[in-house]
């Protein structure tokens, strides 16, 4: 009797662990496929199997030993988190070291909360990065030097605002909006003022950092994948944030009346 | 010719590391996305180009350069120890139509606003026609860049395997 409690609370212990890697891999930006295969790759490991339902909202693990003695289902909501993919590469790293037999179930607990634990963020090269990247988009849309720099400060100002909103907990769809319509505002000075030959190329490129291409993306592989339920979900979120951008550069034109479209 | 797709080469691989920064990826994967960015993405350039490359449609120009995107990220995944996807999906974003698809989305918020019939059409038109170039385009993206990982699905899925990257 003693025994049989202490198998059971070993199989809850390592089915949590499981459910909760499930949970952060898929909010960390992995797609079902890689969700799966680590997933299953450690289960093995333990003794077990998974079946992995995957929903818009929620996860859905269905827990078994090899034996068939024990059964459990989890349903999980993954935590809204920003993608990731240093945590994405470091849980995928884990469950090959699971896997390779390098850490016993205790060590990888460990190394899972370790790989968890929030590390500061520099704030000002990720902004000025971004800003550069943006300018340069513009030169890949044809857009001459004072193009570049015009896009280059709407970017700055528009993802400034963007971490600042997120930081107060605003809703994504919203902060997505507000920084759009800023930095298509700061887009359309290239036109008002007449600044450069591309000045249109300038405000159509200003507002490109906020397209959610990391989730099209993802939608995509899933689709292929044939994971349609979350292709699904994935590129419903995707196309609102396209909505809210649009909508934001739309006010921002319209506002500015520097034309629609 | 050869500056215009070491120029297009450069400003890819600019705002593929710029935009994978958001991310948050590995620090080695910057470099990946880097050079799979400048290689996918002035292939692209090339092949749509009429006046020195065959002057492909974007389309089809898309899908072999994504597949060249697809090809050196699982390649170089293995190297730097980390998932295909951290390079492939940065390295791709230079190729997102993001203007195709706020120009649809435009398009439909002005088919709501037209008063007349003409207006209306031709706003229509602007958002078939910018939307199912973006479901094109996308569509191009994720196969040809997921062919080489089902390709080669062994080297992909174990490139986290051996190495420690961070």
């Amino acid at each position: 009797m003693q025994m049989r409690k202490a198998d059971n609370a070993a199989f809850r212990e390592r089915a949590t662990f499981l459910t909760d890697y499930a949970c952060w891999l898929f909010g960390c930006g992995a797609t079902c496929t890689r969700m799966e295969k680590n997933v299953a790759r450690m289960a093995e490991v333990f003794g077990m199997h998974v079946e992995i339902y995957i929903m818009p909202r929620h996860l859905h693990l269905a827990i078994s030993d090899l034996s068939g003695s024990e059964t459990s289902t989890f349903i999980v909501t993954p935590r809204p988190t920003p993608i990731n993919f240093a945590v994405n590469t470091q849980l995928s790293r884990l469950s090959w070291d699971v896997a390779d037999g390098k850490y016993t179930f205790e060590q990888a607990c460990d190394e899972f909360f370790r790989i968890l634990t929030p590390r500061p963020e520099r704030r000002l090269p990720l902004l000025l990065i971004v800003a550069l990247a943006n300018a340069s988009f513009c030169r890949l849309f044809g857009g001459d030097a004072v193009a570049m720099l015009v896009v280059g400060v709407a970017t700055l100002a528009g993802f400034w605002l963007k971490g600042e909103l997120l930081s107060r907990k605003l809703d994504f769809r919203i902060v997505t909006f507000l920084c759009a319509l800023v930095s298509s505002i700061l887009g359309s000075t290239a036109i008002l003022f007449d600044l450069g030959e591309t000045a249109y190329v300038a405000l159509a490129t200003s507002v490109l950092y906020l397209v959610p291409g990391i989730p099209f993306l993802n939608s995509f592989s899933d689709f292929l994948g044939r994971h349609y339920i979350c292709a699904l979900s994935r590129f419903t979120d995707a196309v609102v944030m396209t909505c809210c951008l649009s909508a934001g550069l739309c006010v921002g034109m319209m506002l500015m009346k520097v034309g629609m479209f | 010719m050869l500056t215009l797709i070491l120029q297009d080469a450069f400003f890819s691989a600019v705002a593929a590391v710029g935009f994978s920064a958001i991310s948050r990826p590995p620090k080695v994967a910057f470099l990946c996305s880097a050079v799979t960015a400048a290689v996918g993405h002035s292939v692209r350039f090339w092949l749509m180009n009429p006046d020195f490359g065959p002057g492909l449609h974007i389309i089809l120009a898309t899908l072999i350069g994504s597949f060249v995107v697809g090809l050196l990220a699982v390649f170089l995944s293995p190297i730097a120890g980390i998932p295909a996807e951290t390079t492939l999906f940065p390295s791709l974003l230079p190729m997102i139509p993001g203007i195709y698809a706020y120009k649809a989305f435009g398009g439909l918020a002005m088919c709501v606003l037209s008063k007349t019939q003409d207006i209306y059409n031709f706003y229509f038109y602007q958002f078939s026609f910018n939307g199912f170039m973006t479901l094109a385009l996308l569509l191009c993206m994720a196969v040809g860049s997921t062919l080489p990982i089902f390709f080669f699905e062994k080297i992909a899925y174990q490139a986290t395997r051996h190495r420690k990257a961070l």
